[in-house]
């Protein structure tokens, strides 16, 4: 039984990665210029072609190159998850780590402001975050992050909690060694179990939620590409151009998907599931 | 006694969270950069003619005071007119929300009743074919997004069948059940990866409460596995999974607003859509407070469902809020 | 008359694509009318495996690939599912060894005992009514009040006791019981064993008895047979295993089992009463708090302990579980702050060492940061060389090699992982060390060692130690004085010798009592 759930971890982090070789190939191309099409770049001759040898994903109805547009939306799909997940993952560690570590009063406020903050409906808050400081990526980013916080200081939290009791913990309180020490040397490593699957996962909600604001007009801005805005441009052009969907969607999904078998592998890996 | 004492408990922190929601929900709109006033007249605008719109919207009394108004306001139901709208906020709400709230509903009655069944085919012998299917279906929907799925339904069946108008929306007063028919497709849509979620947390529940001492000693008492299956493991599955089906519930209402914006629905979406495009702040700051209260009661309830469903919580395991 | 035979027995699990392991291997045994059978080995042994196969209830990964077992006269592996099924509880009925999870958290105990009736369509007043009977049969004095009880409301005894109803409530003719007692303490431990015993007698019953332990087998077990790799190696009456055993295994088996501080011959450091203690505790009182509403627990709480601890001196602290030892322990040392009274260190260091020899150390450090963590915390200022010399000094006190620094806690025995606990706590000279059942979870020639240990430490540097255990003997043999607690009260405290010689508090004759009965 033990190896047929290695098995699967293995599966799950072999699809897992080459499904994000996808993705990361895109970023490359992006950084790299290498693709012969600005992203930006509009033709009024080649408007709305279908796929080709010449415009690989067709062109949408400014003549801009969709591929050119993919790798691009790509690039700020990866920098918006990973430095969202970076913010939310600090500021869940400073929420949750002393609320479960220190416990009583700390926890009961620490937990009433981050449920509070729970109890807006996620991309609710990250809307409105924008909306009231303006669409850019760098609110878009920051108010992400505030909203996944709680996720990552409840992780903590429960984590530590978990661990209190051990032994080897209590002994370092017995030690009197500081605080601070006993929650990043003596705890902290304990919880990347716990912690590696809710980063991945974290950053497959995250690119949702990013696309989920930018089809609504709140994420990314233009002339900057995201998969949500191009998406959004292309409903109208539905059944006349469905390259305009497909290609951006399934990028996207491909993302998602290939974090989400990661993270699947990351808490199998770590003896996440009893068989 | 001991449910009276839980149920006073989670009140109090009820009533807590609710103060710290209402607090953070008028602080963000205190904190805007930029005078709403001069916003809203734009630039040309002079001083006396900004002076006196901000005594007019009370701009100008300290913050504690129109917190206090504003508090006094939400809980009232008076928000106050909109800006963009002139209409009261309240009334501009009230209006959308059949949408939002019934799309909400089907979600979730979808989202427990197809989850639960699929759940308990996969979690009845992991590893099986069966158990295998479920699983990588249940990966691939979750990283289906709700707003990416509906354009893809919308495509497939409007254009291929015709058989689906995007943007028709029947009245519940007029025609109930046409109602729930415009709801049920952006419904499935919004429910379709929460399906994937909480069907995740329900297997992997089921399959370790399936390892678990007392289900030994059912068997051992000669109950077959189905009952033990429905009397033993489900009750246990579902209070560890209520957790995650709140979560699930205020994700749903999220979802939906995106949605019906796809699927062209008149519902609190485009309300706040509307709202943010025009700086509409007391219309933005009533949504998202009416929007959190529903979250906030919804978590309340699920606690309380999970206390009447297990005894130690009752006693003194801590609860969602 | 045999209720069971069981012939050429083997069973196989299947994992994977792998050759499959044989779990039993051709067992042949039957059980007699009327007694109670005990079958001892390791873990992994296949004990519990073989009690799965005869009720019927192995994992879906497990065969039987050949023999029969016959009980009452029935092939039962001829049986379909449902007639298998029928047996469980009507001819064979099971306890098992932790009663903490084995009853549905979300039922009462009541309704977790009716499914047994209700499958079998008895009318709802007999069902209630033959529960409640049962209830009392099992030693109840408020069956009605246990019946309406949640299974967190109860102890562990109590769910144990709640468990032997179960398996009773259809007069079964055979009970098998897989380590019913592995979770309990001494005094509970013995009054399951007398339970089980009479119920025995009472109803006709015949016990097998799993148990990797040899000593409760005594007093208790009729015949006894040995379990290894799946094989019976031994079997005789319980007189002769435990006393002059035939086989190799079996002999081992007792020695391992039985830890006799006597023969270590252990010395301690001289103790001067009259000098000046190294621990006052002075009437302290610890209570836990439950949240936001104040109320206290009863359990686990203690009041007014007093007590002094002389330089040098090896003193006691035993009392069944749940009477406040570790809240003692882990008030002494600062973990949990005393609501009243004083604690008064004498300016000497306090050194810990609890009881789980897996969770005693960080898993994802080595032995040799380990070490360095008490210097660091201390704030003791030294050069690179001091400080491994320090280290060195400490693995070295406590038997370790300089290889084993290195090393993570996962790569070390239980034994190892309980002496680099103990070096942890040694490389700050502390005055006083509180052990809290330092071995209880090891096997018996690696608690002698940790033993020998202690008693070095105690030599050697003439450290004060407070050893928390329930093991009597040990105590016995180490501690000059001793503390017995009772229900967070100290009940009983002197010099050893007279104090277990003749006690005089029913908590320390209940401890006693259960201690002869598992020798």
């Amino acid at each position: 039984m033990r190896t047929s759930l290695q098995k699967k971890t293995r599966i799950y982090m072999a699809v897992g990665f080459s499904l994000l070789a996808v993705i990361l190939v895109a970023f490359v191309i992006s950084l790299t210029h290498l693709y012969v099409y600005d992203p930006n770049s509009t033709n009024a001759a080649a408007k709305l072609l279908p796929p080709s040898s010449d415009h690989l994903f067709g062109t949408d109805n400014l003549g801009r190159d969709v591929f050119a547009r993919c790798m691009e939306a790509s690039k700020y799909t990866l920098l918006v998850s990973f430095c969202g997940v970076f913010i939310a993952f600090v500021l869940g560690t400073l929420l949750g780590m002393p609320a479960g570590y220190f416990g009583g009063i700390t926890d009961k406020f620490i937990m009433l402001i981050s449920n509070s903050v729970m109890c807006f409906p996620g991309i609710l808050l990250a809307l409105v975050a924008v909306a009231v400081f303006g669409p850019s990526l760098f609110n878009v980013v920051w108010a992400l992050g505030l909203v996944f916080a709680p996720t990552f200081a409840r992780v903590y939290r429960t984590g530590v909690i978990g661990l209190s009791s051990k032994e080897y913990i209590l002994h370092a309180k017995v030690l009197k060694v500081n605080p601070m020490r006993i929650m990043l040397l003596h705890i902290f490593p304990n919880l990347v179990p716990q912690l590696l699957p809710a980063v991945v996962i974290g950053l497959a909600n995250m690119t949702l939620f990013e696309s989920g604001m930018s089809y609504l007009g709140l994420g990314v801005q233009p002339p900057h590409a995201s998969y949500g805005k191009m998406l959004a441009d292309a409903q109208s052009y539905m059944t006349m151009a469905p390259w305009l969907i497909v290609f951006p969607a399934l990028l996207l999904v491909i993302y998602v998907l290939g974090l989400y078998f990661l993270s699947e592998a990351a808490r199998l890996s770590f003896g996440g599931e009893r068989r | 006694m001991e449910q009276a004492k839980y149920i006073g408990k989670r009140l109090v922190e009820l009533f807590l969270t609710l103060l710290v929601v209402s607090f953070l929900t008028f602080a963000a709109f205190s904190i805007i950069p930029g005078d709403t006033a001069s916003v809203m007249l734009g630039p040309n605008a002079t001083a006396e003619q900004l002076s006196a719109l901000r005594s007019q919207l009370g701009l100008d009394l300290p913050m504690s005071v129109r917190y206090l108004e504003w508090l006094k306001g939400a809980f009232t139901g008076d928000l106050g007119n909109s800006y963009a709208y002139s209409q009261p906020v309240i009334s501009l709400i009230t209006d959308r929300l059949p949408v939002t709230i019934g799309m909400s509903i089907l979600s979730l009655l979808m989202v427990l009743l197809i989850s639960y069944p699929m759940a308990i085919l996969s979690g009845r012998r992991p590893g099986s074919l069966s158990d295998n299917t479920l699983s990588v279906f249940g990966h691939v929907l979750f990283a289906l997004p709700p707003f990416v799925l509906s354009m893809l339904i919308i495509t497939l069946a409007s254009a291929a069948f015709g058989i689906y108008s995007v943007g028709r929306y029947v009245k519940p007063s007029s025609d109930f059940f046409g109602y729930l028919g415009c709801l049920l497709l952006p419904s499935f849509c919004i429910a379709l990866p929460k399906i994937a979620m909480t069907f995740k947390f329900l297997r992997a529940s089921i399959i370790e409460e399936k390892a678990s001492d007392y289900v030994r000693t059912s068997k051992s008492h000669g109950l077959s596995d189905v009952s033990i299956m429905f009397r033993h493991i489900l009750p246990n599955s579902t209070v560890s999974t209520i957790t995650v089906i709140s979560l699930v519930l205020s994700d749903i209402l999220g979802g939906s607003l995106i949605v019906e914006q796809v699927f062209n629905l008149p519902g609190l979406g485009r309300l706040l859509l509307a709202a943010i495009s025009r700086r509409d702040f007391p219309l933005l700051s009533g949504m998202v407070f009416y929007l959190a209260l529903i979250t906030v009661l919804l978590y309340f309830a699920a606690d309380i469902v999970s206390a009447l469903i297990d005894p130690r919580m009752r006693n003194n395991r801590e609860g969602t809020l | 008359m045999n209720i069971a035979e069981i012939r050429n027995l083997s069973m196989s699990i299947y994992s994977g694509k792998g050759v499959p392991a044989l779990i039993l291997d051709d067992l042949n045994f039957h059980i007699r009318e009327g007694e109670i059978l005990g079958l001892i080995g390791n873990s992994g042994s296949g004990k519990s495996m073989t009690a799965m196969t005869i009720a019927g209830l192995l994992p879906e990964s497990a065969q039987v690939t050949s023999g029969s077992i016959e009980i009452d006269g029935k092939d039962v592996l001829k049986l379909s599912a449902g007639e298998r099924r029928k047996l469980l509880g009507e001819e064979i009925g099971m306890i098992f060894q932790d009663p903490m999870t084995a009853l549905d958290p979300l039922e009462t105990v009541g309704k977790n005992l009716d499914e047994i009736l209700r499958i079998r369509n008895i009318p709802k007043e007999e069902r209630k009514s033959r529960i409640i009977s049962m209830l009392e049969t099992v030693g109840f004095i408020e069956p009605e009040r246990i019946y309406r009880s949640y299974p967190h409301q109860i102890s562990g005894g109590q769910r144990q006791r709640v468990l032997i109803a179960g398996a009773a409530l259809l007069k079964p003719k055979l009970l098998i019981a897989d380590e019913p007692t592995s979770s309990l303490d001494t005094v509970t431990t013995v009054s399951i064993l007398k339970l089980l015993k009479d119920i025995c007698i009472e109803m006709h019953m015949t016990i097998l008895f799993i148990s990797h332990d040899l000593s409760v087998v005594n007093n208790f077990c009729d015949r006894v047979m040995v379990m290894k790799d799946g094989k019976i190696i031994d079997s005789d009456n319980t007189e002769d295993i435990l006393h002059n055993p035939k086989n190799a295994f079996t002999a081992e088996l007792l020695t391992k089992a039985k830890l006799d501080p006597r023969s270590l011959g252990l010395e301690f450091s001289e103790v001067d009463p009259s000098g000046s203690p190294v621990l006052k505790v002075m009437d302290i009182a610890t209570a836990y708090r439950d949240g936001f509403f104040g109320r206290q627990r009863a359990k686990n709480t203690i009041e007014g302990i007093s007590f002094d601890l002389y330089p040098g001196e090896v003193m006691g602290l035993i009392g069944s579980s749940g009477c406040g030892k570790t809240t003692l322990a882990k008030t002494i040392c600062g973990l949990l702050k005393p609501t009243g009274g004083n604690i008064d260190h004498c300016s000497g260091k306090v050194g810990v060492v609890f009881q789980d020899p897996v969770s005693c150390l960080n898993p994802m450090h080595t032995i040799r940061w380990h070490l360095n963590e008490p210097l660091v915390a201390a704030g003791i200022k030294l050069t690179k060389e001091e400080r491994e010399k320090k280290i060195l000094e400490a693995i070295k006190a406590v038997g370790l090699e300089e290889k084993h620094l290195s090393r993570y806690p996962g790569r070390l025995s239980g034994g190892q992982r309980q002496r680099a606990a103990i070096a942890m706590c040694l490389i700050l000279e502390p005055s006083v060390m509180i052990a809290d059942e330092p071995f209880s979870s090891l096997d018996a020639s690696s608690a002698a060692s940790i033993l020998k240990l202690l008693s070095k430490i105690n030599r050697e540097r003439k450290t004060s130690i407070l050893l928390i255990s329930h093991n009597l003997r040990v105590v016995r043999t180490m501690c000059r004085r001793v503390l017995v607690m009772s229900r967070g009260h100290v009940v009983e405290e002197g010099m050893t010798e007279e104090v277990l010689k003749s006690p005089k508090a029913s908590a320390t004759k209940a401890l006693i009592d259960a201690e002869r009965q598992l020798s």
